[in-house]
């Protein structure tokens, strides 16, 4: 199962991670039309900074995931094939359960479209976009390490 | 093999069951429930009532689920009794269950106050699908309603009747809503927001009198005599364990069922989960009863585990609320307002232009409760500091700025760091 790891060293903190991430899901796909949509695209990844480094932030996709447990509409669940949280809008009313539960505050609520904003693994495409956006290499996507 | 028994198919008794089958693909796992349901989301009826959503979006499990995982489900069946000397339940229809490892699951009901006229027709607890079904068939012919408390199941239903076009009053007995949840700043932003979308909230009254008329609710009279005129009574004051099946056993039980950091009764192969159950309170630091979802599915899968032969210890629970009213976003996270303040600290910000309110309480520099209202990030972090009992000194000031997050106690958090190399 491929996850995103970061290269701590490499991050310059520049959020190209985090505008690619927002274009990658608006309903456009494209840098304008997207600042125009009606409900603004939030990135799913958000770039933190602690003691002079910086930190990309965006959902690990937990087994034992807090916000799966806490969904009381059953709109998270864990996929264990595709080794990942996967979210159903359908089911989602916005109580924002997750938002309370996870460990990583990885997941921020869009009041205004009453959606938990988490990454995806851009799940649709050969690969998370925010790993070509990064200019310095720092994204790494590769097979999950045996001690997790 | 064995036989295992759960009694209640919601948030406990379903992740039980899924832990048994994880670690027991063998024996027989049965479910025994009171209700008339295959597993539903209890805490989306107000939103089925509101018809934010349809019946089919509040099945908590496909339908499949119980025959895929080989279970056993019993609906309609009341246990009226465990009898833990000869290893086996008996249902009001007198039938028997016997079981090697039982799990109560039974969760909690509606209390009713006291009061002339509550048994009437026409009033309602607010807590199972069938509540809020036998609701939503008056509808046509109610104009106005009241809700007696300002609790989460009372104003839920009262945002579900409004949504309805139901005049709704929410009678409240104390000075401030939600007040086993909120302090009185962030009470007052949630009420300010229910007000303009057209909720009435009358504090420090209480109910004194439900008045029918030929089996129709006409008013109910307040306890200043002063009567106003509706034909729905919805009773949202608070809920409590069901605990009548254990009477006269070995299972201790106090407000709920004590519940072990196994979440083991006293009896060794009862175990007990979820809204029944009383478990130690990480900040109270004493046994309560925290009815509440995510929870009840945690303890739920821990006593599931241990009853297929695991030994996970549960940490505890405390308070963590998270809810929604017209667009304001709250949570609450344990103790919110501690008894007697002394000894304790707050960081609070408020900005009332933007409705932005946030209080951290701490006690010796480790963080015990949160509330928050009007934005809601960071929730997940102070929810894990309280849980951790990780010590803030190092980070105190940045704690409710908006640069606060992960990588600040990623050093001090009991899991080793992963995803950075």
């Amino acid at each position: 199962m491929k996850q995103l790891y970061y290269d701590i060293k490499k991050c310059l903190g520049c959020k190209s991670c985090e505008i690619a991430c927002s274009i990658a899901h608006s309903a456009s796909g494209e840098l304008f039309k997207a600042l125009r949509e009606e409900f603004l695209s939030l990135p799913r990844k958000k770039i933190l900074s602690s003691n002079n480094k910086n930190y990309p932030i965006s959902c690990r996709h937990c087994k034992d995931a807090k916000c799966v447990d806490a969904c009381m509409a059953a709109a998270l669940v864990y996929d264990k094939e595709k080794g990942m949280v996967i979210y159903d809008d359908k089911r989602c009313i916005g109580c924002w359960m997750c938002v309370m539960v996870c460990p990583y505050s990885a997941i921020r609520p869009d009041k205004k479209s009453k959606v938990p904003v988490r990454c995806d693994k851009c799940k649709d495409k050969d690969q998370p976009i925010c790993i070509k956006a990064c200019p310095t290499g720092a994204i790494i996507w590769q097979e999950e390490s045996v001690n997790k | 093999m064995k036989q295992y028994v759960v009694i209640g198919n919601s948030a406990a008794g379903i992740a039980a069951v899924e832990a048994i089958r994880q670690a027991d693909k063998e024996s027989k796992i049965t479910v025994v429930s009171d209700e008339d349901y295959s597993s539903y989301c209890r805490c989306l009826i107000s939103y089925y009532l509101a018809g934010d959503i349809k019946e089919e979006k509040i099945s908590y499990r496909p339908q499949n689920f119980y025959k895929e995982n080989n279970i056993e489900l019993l609906l309609n069946k009341k246990v009226t009794r465990v009898d833990p000397k000869k290893n086996r339940v008996v249902m009001a229809d007198k039938s028997q269950l016997g079981y090697d490892s039982l799990l109560i699951a039974t969760g909690a009901s509606s209390k009713f106050p006291e009061l002339k006229g509550i048994k009437k027709e026409g009033v309602f607890g607010f807590r199972t699908l069938k509540d809020a079904k036998d609701i939503a068939g008056l509808l046509p012919v109610v104009k106005s309603a009241c809700v007696l408390g300002g609790g989460l199941i009372g104003l839920k239903a009262a945002y579900a009747l409004k949504k309805r076009n139901i005049d709704v009053k929410v009678i409240i007995k104390s000075g401030q809503v939600l007040s086993q949840v909120l302090d009185l700043e962030a009470a007052q932003l949630v009420q300010k927001r229910l007000e303009e979308n057209g909720i009435e909230v009358i504090l420090g009254q209480d109910v004194a009198e439900i008045i029918s008329d030929e089996g129709e609710i006409k008013a109910v009279k307040l306890d200043s005599g002063k009567a106003l005129g509706v034909s729905l009574v919805v009773v949202g004051k608070g809920v409590s364990p069901n605990i009548d099946l254990i009477k006269d056993t070995a299972i201790k039980v106090n407000e709920g069922i004590i519940s072990n950091n196994n979440l083991q009764t006293s009896v060794p192969n009862i175990y007990a989960a979820g809204d029944v159950a009383e478990t130690f309170d990480i900040t109270l630091s004493e046994f309560s009863v925290n009815a509440l979802w995510p929870l009840a599915v945690e303890q739920g899968r821990i006593a599931g585990a241990n009853m297929a032969g695991g030994n996970l210890n549960y940490e505890g629970s405390l308070g963590m609320n998270s809810l929604e009213f017209f667009g304001l976003p709250t949570v609450s996270l344990g103790l919110f307002r501690p008894k007697n303040p002394e000894g304790f600290e707050e960081i609070r910000m408020m900005d009332e232009n933007s409705q932005i309110y946030k209080k951290l309480i701490l006690k010796n520099n480790f963080l015990v409760g949160a509330v928050l209202a009007g934005n809601i990030n960071n929730s997940g972090l102070f929810l894990r500091l309280i849980r951790e009992k990780i010590e803030v000194s190092s980070f105190k000031e940045k704690l409710l700025q908006e640069n606060f997050g992960y990588p600040d106690i990623m050093g001090l958090v009991k899991d080793k760091e992963q995803v950075y190399v």
